[in-house]
């Protein structure tokens, strides 16, 4: 493996401002988002060379810099000035937020949106006649048009707003799963699926008599795919798997598993928390039949989150929670549902996190998710390769190579100090937040062996110098314990 | 009941030589260093005292919460006390690394936990570490804790609830609450919320709760 990453992987290549915003990285035109150019980069046309300052806009935020600073700039450093919850001393130090996996910073353009909704329009939706409503309905629904275009869906209304990607794998396996699954039919999982794919099923599996099915991970340790198709039978009504592992840093091959799940009749629900906000992801050309996300991943606020889901399939599920606007008409001893995203909607939704989804995906699309993807293979590979230079340090997951890309996160253990303790001491001597724990995947560490680890998981906004720092933090408080050892 | 009356009381609320607590006296461990508390525990304390010397393995009270307590009235609360010299312990330390080291001697001061009691029953649930933890009611009428964790700053935490309530009377292991250590500024406490990572917060839950089952359990002193 070392042979193969001698040396880490070159700065990246000085680009102006302007190939930040060039057309390669315009999100292409969607046939029901006829102006979703002039969403993106509306002032791109301000850069202006010669000036002391060149200006680079992403949504509504701009970010300034020295000129002498701009050939050498990445794109975390490009788009810090956007987050000003990053710019802040936590127990004396710089912060340096290392748990993305567990939650994503807001840039202002998110903040701005939800403050606007809440100061200038805030109005129930689908319900009153009023201006206002009519606005908070109208943006609520252009929200729910971003996230179809963002995730290449056919319609929008296969979006379903739901308050996490949690509440959307439930409502899939108490709607679909209860629906459609009886005794002997089979659900099958990784072993490293999160908490949240793997409890709902759990619990429908009790009451419909189906059973779960584990994959196991290789020794590089990524879900075994061979053993996935070896699993896969005319009993398997149901995969639920993961697109990018929260804790092995490792992507599965989606269109795949897709392909021989659908060959055996099996549907496919695809949990993208940690892919969604990284890469670009087509629905058209992964075929999931359903696929979950989380709003607060991905610089959106929390709160809400979403399914994909097919229509035909969709149109099939009965309601997962009763209540108003998932309703057509109510009786005393019946009532009749509306029709699917609505059906799924119980009760006033989370309207201004939702529009603030959106507000997120503009400024998201106005980087270009290519980019970040990119910008965070570099990412991953430095600090995987800074990690690993680290005298008994284990690293879970596979290793990068030329075939294999692993995502901007590490979950790891130093020998001897437990996790919560490296996660303490990073935290109150240095000021570097990551996580320690089971990352809500206790399956998974039990596999590996271990009752926890520590993560470090980054986003577009950290850059190569908080990666030194954590280096060094790490370094310093191993040498720490050691010394009290 | 005269000061050197309550000090003599002191001691013999310390660990039963035949229990699994950390804290057992020189008594029991005659190997170690004598505990030289005749002089220091009556002496009166300073104001604002200077910091304690941490505590070394077998070792008792830090010798200035011995003589606070022995100048309270013979009806004090010996956990609130003791949770009071933990807190100015901890305050008289003004740099937090200062502080994680004096809550890391602490955890080293634990005795070692039997790998027999390491068992799904003795762990504490709902804590990002692992944390095993025993309590039983001594012929005395008394609590007395073990623990242990694989996070060194979770033993830590564990020793200091331990030294706040080992050899306490049942009642008053129950009557101190969460928000009573809410002064204590040690560092890794993460905040009040009960949440996973409040790793002393569910440790004192769960040492309360094993104290009422050893009191319903019928062992020692009937339930008030």
């Amino acid at each position: 493996m070392m042979a193969s990453f001698c040396h880490f992987p070159a700065s990246p290549p000085h680009q102006s401002l302007s190939k930040l915003l060039s057309p390669l990285r315009r999100p292409r035109p969607h046939p029901f988002l006829p102006n979703v150019l002039c969403i993106f980069n509306p002032n791109r046309n301000r850069i202006r060379a010669g000036s002391q300052f060149r200006r680079l806009s992403l949504s509504s935020s701009s970010i300034a810099l020295p000129p002498e600073e701009l050939d050498s700039s990445s794109l975390g450093d490009l788009t810090r000035p956007d987050f000003p919850i990053l710019h802040q001393e936590v127990n004396g130090f710089n912060l340096v937020y290392l748990d993305n996996a567990a939650t994503s910073q807001k840039p202002t353009a998110v903040l701005k949106a939800l403050n606007k909704y809440y100061e200038s329009y805030n109005s129930n939706v689908h319900r009153a006649i009023h201006s206002l409503s009519a606005e908070a309905t109208d943006e609520y629904e252009q929200a729910r048009t971003k996230v179809a275009a963002f995730i290449n869906a056919s319609k929008p209304k296969e979006i379903v707003f739901t308050r996490n990607a949690t509440e959307a794998i439930n409502l899939v396996a108490y709607s679909w799963g209860l629906s459609n699954l009886r005794s002997g039919d089979e659900i099958l999982l990784t072993i490293a699926e999160h908490h949240s794919a793997i409890v709902p099923w759990q619990l429908v599996a009790q009451k419909t008599g189906a059973s779960l099915k584990f994959v196991g991970l290789t020794k590089e340790e990524v879900p075994d795919i061979e053993q996935l198709k070896e699993l896969l039978s005319v009993k398997t009504k149901i995969v639920v798997i993961h697109h990018v592992s929260n804790v092995l840093g490792s992507a599965l091959p989606i269109e795949d598993v897709v392909a021989w799940s659908h060959s055996v009749g099996a549907k496919v629900l695809v949990d993208a928390c940690q892919s969604i906000p990284h890469m670009v992801v087509d629905v058209q050309k992964l075929d999931p039949d359903f696929l979950v996300a989380s709003s607060h991943k991905m610089c959106g606020p929390t709160g809400v989150g979403f399914l994909y889901g097919k229509s035909e399939l969709l149109s099939a599920m009965p309601p997962f929670l009763g209540g108003g606007e998932m309703i057509a008409d109510v009786f005393q001893d019946y009532s009749t549902f509306a029709e699917p995203p609505s059906r799924f909607e119980a009760g006033t939704p989370a309207i201004g996190e939702a529009i603030g989804l959106g507000a997120a995906i503009d400024y998201l699309m106005g980087i270009g998710m290519q980019r970040i993807h990119d910008y965070e293979k570099e990412l991953a590979n430095y600090l995987y390769l800074s990690l690993l230079a680290i005298p008994n340090v284990r690293i879970y997951g596979p290793a990068p190579s030329e075939t294999v890309h692993r995502a901007s996160l590490c979950s790891f253990n130093v020998e001897n100090i437990h996790p919560t303790d490296i996660a303490t001491i990073l935290d109150k001597q240095h000021g570097v937040a990551i996580r320690s724990g089971h990352h809500c995947a206790q399956p998974l560490h039990r596999s590996l062996g271990i009752s926890a680890s520590a993560r470090a998981s980054l986003y577009f906004y950290n850059n190569k110098k908080e990666i030194d720092v954590f280096i060094r933090a790490l370094k310093d408080t191993i040498d720490f314990f050691i010394s009290f050892q | 009941m005269d000061h050197a009356a309550l000090a003599i009381r002191l001691l013999n609320a310390m660990p039963n030589p035949n229990s699994s607590s950390p804290f057992l006296s020189t008594r029991c461990r005659p190997s170690r260093r004598p505990l030289s508390l005749s002089v220091r525990c009556l002496q009166t304390p300073n104001p604002t005292p200077a910091p304690a010397p941490p505590p070394t393995p077998g070792s008792l009270l830090p010798c200035s919460a011995v003589a606070a307590a022995a100048q309270e009235a013979p009806s004090a609360n010996l956990p609130r006390l003791r949770l009071r010299r933990l807190v100015d312990e901890f305050r008289s330390l003004p740099e937090p690394i200062d502080r994680v080291k004096r809550l890391l001697a602490y955890g080293s001061a634990l005795r070692p936990f039997p790998e027999a009691a390491r068992v799904s029953s003795n762990r504490v649930v709902g804590c990002t570490a692992q944390v095993w933890i025993t309590a039983t009611l001594d012929d005395l009428g008394r609590m007395r804790f073990a623990a242990d964790s694989d996070s060194e700053i979770t033993k830590g935490f564990c020793s200091c609830l331990i030294s706040v309530l080992d050899g306490a009377l049942p009642e008053e292991v129950r009557e101190v609450t969460p928000e009573d250590f809410g002064d204590l500024d040690v560092v890794g406490m993460p905040g009040r919320a009960n949440s996973r990572v409040n790793t002393w917060h569910n440790v004192l839950i769960s040492m309360q709760k094993r104290t009422k089952a050893s009191i319903v359990g019928g062992k020692g002193r009937p339930t008030r």
